[in-house]
């Protein structure tokens, strides 16, 4: 019998609550040492995935946040035996031990920011037209046309870049206070400014929600998207020493974009 | 079945459409089959080929910010820039690409197209 892994937790204690799993089995913990693996049994491979599997995994996550530290694995990670298993907990556990001292009473936010891209470029280039236009004189020359040409739109583009990184650093301003950590992106695509997750002490959940009604109340032409708060998916850190595991292997097991975050569309939150 | 983690927004379908935008930026496998192995092919070598121009096109802009080109520099930089453009879409031409498909999101630095 396979094991389905749905997470590592702070606890070596076997769960009180009743837990039931993928295929409707029942949730337990595999101690190893003072931290313990989360499986259920599974009889076989999953071969589709399925919104109800993700949703499934995905809602043994949440329990288990509710009273450990939990280091999310990624759905469909399936391990051949306790035997395995205990092989690789004892080969990463100074890593786990790490991420779960870190994560311990934090969970994850994601905010989503859309802007107006092509107002806000339109706006530029009508300031970029009436204001000066760049240093390069241009002359009959083909070729200085060309680098003409090439140089307002590097001005304009800059301009663009600049004013991004004006709105995220206001709106960050804000979510800092209440993050211990976050990783931000800016313009994934030119109307997505900004997608980021911060990291998010639990008795400070309220406040970070404040600050985003606070940001959402903002300036006009600005779609929010806020979710969370979820297991830190995005801030589990393992070092590349660790020996059993191979990197790829590495990445199977805490995926940064879990495809149940993109199922409940969360992606990347 | 959710129990804690909540998605809020007003705007679901625009984010939903940026979102896919964002993570259709490569393609998720690479098209080798027989019949297109040959564009498949070119596509990765001009992608790499716009990677260095628009490199190097925006080196050249820094420097002429900086105003550290003269006169004749800018003029040669300038007709390098040009004629190099002019290859690369009389290249896209002879294999069939559009520019959207020789994008390359290169993470901080934006999009290459």
């Amino acid at each position: 019998m396979k094991l389905y892994l749905y997470g590592i937790i702070d606890s070596s204690d076997q769960i009180t609550d009743s837990i039931y799993g993928l295929e409707g089995s029942g949730v337990y913990n595999i101690p190893f040492r003072d931290i313990g693996a989360v499986v259920s049994q599974i009889s076989q491979p999953i071969q589709d995935v399925t919104e109800s599997a993700v949703l499934e995994h995905e809602a043994v996550v949440e329990k288990l946040m509710a009273n450990f530290a939990v280091l999310p694995v990624r759905f469909q990670t399936i391990i051949d035996g306790r035997d395995s298993l205990l092989s690789m907990m004892q080969s990463y556990y100074k890593d786990f031990k790490d991420n779960l001292r870190r994560l311990h009473n934090k969970l994850e936010f994601g905010i989503k920011v859309i802007w107006p891209a092509d107002k806000i470029k339109e706006n530029i280039i009508k300031t970029f037209r009436n204001g000066k236009q760049g240093k390069v004189e241009s002359d009959s020359s083909l070729s200085k046309k060309f680098i003409k040409e090439k140089f307002d739109k590097y001005k304009i583009d800059k301009e663009f870049e600049a004013k991004a990184e004006r709105f995220i650093k206001v709106m960050d301003i804000f979510f800092s206070r209440f993050a211990a950590e976050k990783k931000l992106e800016k313009l994934k695509t030119k109307n997505l400014l900004l997608d980021a997750v911060y990291l998010v002490e639990k008795d400070k959940q309220n406040d970070f929600r404040e600050a985003f009604e606070h940001i959402k109340s903002g300036p006009p032409g600005l779609k929010y998207l806020f979710s969370g708060p979820w297991p830190a998916y995005n801030f589990v850190v393992l070092s590349k020493k660790s020996g059993l595991l191979k990197d790829s292997e590495q990445t199977v097991l805490f995926d940064k974009v879990t495809q149940c975050q993109a199922l409940v569309g969360a992606d990347s939150i | 079945m959710i129990t804690n983690g909540i998605v809020e927004t007003d705007s679901p379908e625009e984010f939903i459409e940026e979102i896919e935008r964002a993570q259709n930026v490569l393609p998720k496998k690479i098209d080798a089959n027989p019949k297109t192995v040959e564009k498949g092919l070119a596509k990765l070598v001009l992608i790499l080929i716009e990677l260095i121009r628009k490199l190097l096109e925006k080196q050249a802009m820094r420097r002429v910010e900086a105003g550290s080109l003269s006169d004749e520099e800018i003029e040669r930089v300038g007709e390098t820039l040009m004629k190099l453009e002019n290859k690369m879409d009389e290249l896209k031409g002879i294999f069939g690409l559009k520019d959207e498909e020789l994008n390359l999101n290169l993470g901080p630095l934006g999009d290459l197209m």
